[in-house]
Parts: structure tokens; sequence; C-alpha cells
């Protein structure tokens, strides 16, 4: 009984810590605000402006090939990508890679539909506060930042795609 | 700690009950003011306070009653509905204007003519290079770093003249550099300096850097051009 109350607090921490991780709601800065524009180069195919993509769902993901489940996560934002492509949604990962060559290897390992942008001054990091990777910041049509996830798992895909429909139905 | 507990609560207790009551009053004082609206309209039938206010904007329209139901209700509150859309164009226009206006007096007060140097760039035809990028120097600061999407360069190979910057310069000599990077004949990368030292008087200066094909040598050429 002792060595369990023992644990009870750890656990608790980190349920805490899960909970506090997953979605950063409220407490994201850029929350209901319109999102940073910025253009950035891509891996491959041409350069890329966000507020030229007025009127479109734009998922923006993080990325770096540091990151253990990010290729995980591209692969499963792609398959939503692939479906709600043609429903206006627009998605874009963003490399916050320090070594390019990395980064080139990474996205070339993880064929993904959506473009691959290189951020390597991580100037569009800084701008979406991302402080945590991966991460995924949704923007509704109208520009404005409408959510903000930083992890995955299969619990949260639930209401990403709850979330990404509602977008699109806007 | 239940006592902090309800002596931060209890402050908010009358101060909730007493914006509560304000809102109820607030509303009874609207719902008063809708009826002696239209009280004098129509006292015999209750009406829906929409129609009663068509009627009472559109004094010459029959009174409710004696039109048949559904119709009369509709065709007044067509007309409220285009009287709306006609209020909300107007505003949004004020909008727009006043945002115009606060965007001259921003420019004016940030640019000051007498400071004033703006960098523009266009592009003719096009052919020879496919712009990616332009880096821009004054006095060996850079200044702006600009990317370009295929959107913008096709603004630009259809006519478009794109300020890329605006900034304050003292008057004297100064040099502007500035680095284009792009796609060059054959689909080779491309990169390419053009400077230019001026002169900054008291008015504005204007400078072009200015993007053209070379027909003869089947090259692009980039001049910055000094708009006196």
């Amino acid at each position: 009984m002792r060595a369990v109350n023992k644990f009870v607090p750890s656990v608790l921490a980190l349920t805490l810590l899960v909970a506090g991780v997953t979605a950063r709601g409220a407490d994201y800065p850029l929350m209901s605000r319109a999102a940073p524009d910025f253009a950035l180069r891509a891996f491959a195919g041409d350069n890329v402006r966000l507020s030229e993509h007025r009127g479109e769902v734009v998922v923006l993901v993080f990325w770096s090939s540091r990151c253990h489940t990010c290729g995980a996560q591209l692969e499963a934002l792609n398959r939503s990508y692939a479906t709600y492509h043609s429903a206006g949604l627009q998605m874009y990962g963003i490399s916050v890679d320090d070594d390019e060559r990395h980064a080139s290897d990474f996205v070339a390992s993880y064929r993904v539909g959506f473009q691959m942008l290189d951020d390597p001054q991580k100037e569009v990091g800084r701008l979406y506060q991302v402080d945590r990777l991966p991460m995924v910041v949704m923007i509704d049509r109208s520009g404005i930042v409408r959510a903000a996830r930083e992890d995955f798992d299969s619990a949260s895909r639930v209401p990403y795609l709850r979330e990404l429909k509602r977008l699109l139905d806007q | 700690m239940p006592f902090q507990h309800t002596q931060s609560r209890s402050p908010r207790g009358p101060r909730r009950l007493a914006s509560a009551a304000l809102v109820v009053v607030a509303a009874l004082l609207t719902q008063s003011g809708t009826v002696r609206a239209q009280a004098p309209a129509n006292p015999a039938t209750p009406t829906p306070p929409t129609a009663a206010a068509a009627t009472a904007q559109a004094p010459t329209s029959a009174p409710a009653p004696a039109a048949p139901g559904g119709a009369a209700e509709n065709a007044p509150s067509a007309a409220d509905t285009r009287a709306l859309d006609e209020q909300t164009q107007d505003l949004k226009k004020q909008v727009v204007d006043l945002n115009r206006d606060l965007f001259v007096l921003e420019e004016e007060l940030l640019y000051p003519a007498n400071t004033q140097v703006a960098v523009f760039v266009s592009m003719d035809v096009g052919t020879f290079f496919a712009l990616d990028s332009v880096e821009l120097k004054i006095d060996q600061k850079e200044v702006a770093n600009y990317l370009y999407t295929p959107r913008e360069v096709e603004a630009l190979m259809k006519g478009g003249v794109q300020r890329l910057y605006v900034g304050n310069l003292k008057v004297g000599s100064h040099e502007l550099v500035a680095f284009f990077t792009g796609k060059g004949p054959n689909d080779r990368d491309y990169k390419r300096g053009a400077s230019i030292r001026f002169d900054k008087g008291i008015g504005a200066k204007y400078l072009e850097l200015k993007i053209n094909d070379r027909q003869r040598r089947l090259q692009p050429e980039f001049e910055i051009k000094d708009w006196e």
C-alpha cells in the first residue's frame, strides 16, 4: 500500500503533464488571432506564402528529423490530407531542422502528398511559438488560428479530425 | 483556506446579482420600448416585433391586420433586410475609407517625405529568368529579403510593380545593392547583383529594380533606375 502511495503523485503528475501537452488550447498565444504570414522555400516545388491560401483551411505541421513521433504523425496527417484536400484543405510540413541535409533525407524517407517547407532560420517556428515537436496549427478559412496540438497518439486523432471537419464545414 | 475561499467569493455574489439585475432591467426596458413603438401602429392585435418595427418604418403601407397573414409580414421584412443590407454596405465602405485614411496617415508619420526612400520591383517579359528572391542592402545593411511565389512572379510579369521596401534615409550619398536569385537560361540556378550610388536630397527618393530580357544575349538584365 505504501509503495502504491509512493507512485500515486508521480502518476498524477504524468497524467497532468500529458493532459497539458495534448492540446494547446486557450493558453496558445496565437489562438483566435490572425495567423502570422510567412513565405518559405519548399524542399521540392514552388515557394509558399501563407496569405495566398486565404479561403482554405490550412494545417501547419512543424517537425524535425530528430523527433521520433514526427514521421508517424506526418503519415497520419497525409491520410487526412488525401481525404479532405478536395474540400479545401491545404497542409504544409515545416522543418525546423538545424541541418538541411538531415531534413532532406527525412523528407525523402516519408513520402507525403503535401508540400514540405524548409525553415532553416526557424523564423516561422518562432512566429508560431513552437516549443515542442511535433506541433500542429490549424488555421481557418479567414486566416485565424483555431487550434494547436502538440502531441501525436491514437487518442489525439479523433479531436483533430473533429476540429478539421468543423473548420472545413465553415 | 476555506475562509479565504469564501472571502474571495463573497464580493462577487452581489456583483453578479447586480449585473444580472441590470441585464434584466435592460431587457425589460427594451421590451417596453418595442411595445410602445408598436402600440400606436396596431393597438388591437399583437404582432411580432419585426413586423411592428417595419410598420413603423414604412407608414404608407397598409396596417397588418388588413393584409392576409403571411404575405404582409414577408413584404416588410424583405424591405427591412434590404435596408439592413444597405446599412451594412455603407458601414463597410466607411470602414474601408477609414482604413485607407489611417494607412496614409501612418505612412506620412513613419516615412516623412524628406527622409523617405522607396524601392520598387518590376519585371519585363521574364523569359530568361524565373525570379525566386530579392535581397536588398542599403549602405551594406540588409533591409529586405523577399521570397516570391509563382503567383507573385506572374503578377510582376503581367506588369505589376511591387513596393519592396520603404524606409528612411538621411540626406547624402548612399549605396544600394540588390541580389536577384532564381532560375536563369537552361533552368540553371542564377544569382546576379546590381548596385547604384544615389544622392538622397530633401524630397522622397524612388528607386526601381528592373528585370528585363536582353534578347541579343539571351540573358536577363538587371537594372536599377533612379526616379528623379
